[in-house]
């Protein structure tokens, strides 16, 4: 059990120790030369048609999956974890051994990563939003799925990325991350912008706006469940990834993912925590600033990649980064599952442990309570370290792919080899940067 | 005054992503492992910049801390640890039998005065 303090520290016990040198120059070695093998060996027309692309799911399990009751379980599956999660953080002690904590920073902001990549849009199916505004439609005799006005297409995901935003600079900056009343806050406020705009605008808000629905869904991109007019597909993440809707505001979000993570390794490291105790300036202050800076250096370098190329009348330069951000998205599953995927098992289990306890009473509801801590990886921390590069290497190689397949797709024919370069470097950037803050933090 | 942090901030940020940071100097100095004995010294307020310290895993670590007025210090193992300090000068020992960065902070006034690299 931790000690009874609320401080302002996180959640869990010590980080990772930072990966060997000579591992992280391996990885961005391996990164560079999968970067030119592709753009050197790679098939120059597109292979991935969304119209066509994945063959349909066995015929029990798409009628399982599409099944009302299947839909319904799902909905009562995520009702219940709103629940607890309200029990504990309404009922509960405002202790770190209140397991509200863990659910809302380790369940639901990395739990669904995994999730999402294995099972598909796992925050659409469970989301208590759409579940509330389903059966307030249902009393109010109206069409979920229709609002009092359409959703603005300019918005696209761009209220997604606020939404996400906020979420890591509670999680990440605010000093008092780790107290009660914040994270319910938080929690209260998110419910009530998300009921409001799906009275406003639909359901067909929750894709666009709702943080948790573009993250989880934009995850389940990589995973191997897809839909083609409807019907339950399986394709390769490639070739599902390739489906993700360019819309505005897709960038920022790509921006927001990546940035957060990284600016997550950065502030633990020792260069920064010196840099901001000599500073005569608020580290909050700066602490706000570097997280702003990390989401809109990752999310300007993105669309600097994508855009600087040579472009004919079909093409508009200013739609580029959208169009191209999906391609990120490999690249920060790979950094948020190496940044992670120690503190998940670590820590998610805790957060099981604690769920048993909501109260804070000592009871043991769900005979989680005496379970064992898991510490497995962290004795381990070759493989860990191993695990950490290999996620990153592989997630550079998929985006790598994919933004190639784009860029032989959108760019005019004598701009697309060399039109894919800078998209390149920017890969390169955010790959060897991001081995770069595993070692260094 | 407000924009050369501003600057800083993107400037480390651009280095970091380009990978360009990597020829900094190593900042904090190791003490010798074999030693096992890190020492603090708080004035009032003040304390010295943080350092990263490598330590053996379940190796007995020496912490000698003067200062002026008694306090604690949290140790950021799970579970976590207090230890309190006198007035003047005192000797704590502290073990770690898991592998990681364990931060050690001191409160009122906040703040993290050591991390230990444990492995």
């Amino acid at each position: 059990m931790r000690d009874a303090q609320p401080l302002a520290h996180g959640l869990g016990g010590p980080a990772d120790l930072p990966i060997p040198p000579e591992l992280a120059i391996a990885g961005a070695v391996a990164a560079l030369v999968i970067s030119f093998t592709v753009l050197a060996l790679a098939w120059r027309t597109s292979r991935y048609d969304a119209a066509t692309s994945g063959r349909l799911a066995p015929a029990g399990l798409a009628r399982l999956v599409d099944s009302a009751a299947y839909g319904a379980a799902l909905r009562v599956l995520g009702m219940l974890f709103l629940g607890w999660f309200v029990l504990a953080a309404v009922f509960g002690r405002d202790l770190l051994t209140n397991p509200a904590f863990g659910m809302f920073y380790v369940w639901w902001w990395v739990g669904l990563v995994p999730l999402s990549v294995l099972l598909g849009p796992v925050w659409k199916a469970i989301s208590p939003v759409r579940t509330v505004n389903t059966l307030f439609a249902r009393v109010s005799g109206s069409d979920p799925d229709r609002g009092l006005y359409t959703y603005p297409e300019r918005l696209g995901y761009w209220p997604a990325a606020v939404g996400l935003f906020a979420f890591v600079w509670i999680e990440l900056v605010y000093p008092f991350s780790t107290e009660l009343g914040p994270v319910r806050l938080w929690a209260a406020a998110y419910l009530a912008l998300m009921l409001l705009g799906g009275a406003l605008f639909g359901s067909a808000f929750y894709e666009k706006a709702d943080p948790f629905e573009v993250y989880s869904s934009l995850c389940a991109k990589l995973s191997v469940w897809g839909r083609r007019d409807g019907a339950l597909v399986v394709r390769s993440p490639l070739a599902n990834l390739d489906t993700v809707a360019p819309l505005p505001g897709l960038a920022a979000v790509v921006g927001v993912l990546f940035g957060s993570t990284a600016y997550d390794s950065f502030r633990d490291s020792l260069a920064w925590i010196r840099f901001t105790q000599e500073s005569t300036v608020s580290t909050f202050l700066l602490n706000n600033l570097a997280l702003l800076a990390f989401c809109a250096g990752v999310a300007v370098i993105l669309a600097i990649g994508s855009a600087a190329t040579g472009i004919d009348g079909g093409t508009r330069r200013s739609e580029l980064p959208a169009l191209f951000a999906h391609s990120v998205v490999p690249i920060i599953i790979g950094y948020i599952i190496a940044h992670y995927v120690n503190y998940l098992v670590e820590v998610g289990w805790d957060t099981l442990v604690l769920a048993s306890d909501p109260l804070g009473n000592g009871s043991n509801w769900l005979g989680t309570g005496d379970l064992d801590r898991i510490s497995w990886l962290s004795y381990r921390p070759t493989l860990l370290a191993w695990i950490k590069v290999a996620a990153v290497v592989i997630g550079h190689v998929v985006a790598v792919v994919a933004a190639h397949d784009r860029a032989v797709r959108v760019l005019p024919k004598q701009h697309q080899v060399t039109g894919q370069l800078p998209m390149l470097v920017a890969m390169v950037a955010f790959t060897v940067g991001g081995l770069y803050l595993l070692f260094a933090a | 005054m407000r924009r050369v942090p501003l600057v800083a901030t993107v400037l480390t940020t651009l280095l970091l992503l380009t990978g360009c940071g990597s020829d900094e100097p190593e900042v904090g100095t190791e003490l010798p492992p074999e030693s096992g004995r890190i020492e603090l010294t708080f004035e009032g307020a003040d304390a010295p910049p943080t350092e990263r310290v490598s330590v053996e895993l379940g190796e007995e670590v020496e912490l000698v801390i003067k200062s002026e007025e008694a306090g604690e210090l949290h140790v950021h193992t799970d579970p976590e640890q207090t230890l309190e300090y006198a007035a003047g000068t005192t000797t704590l020992t502290l073990t770690i039998d898991e592998p990681g960065v364990v931060d050690v902070e001191r409160h009122e006034p906040e703040a993290l005065v050591l991390q230990l690299e444990v492995g």
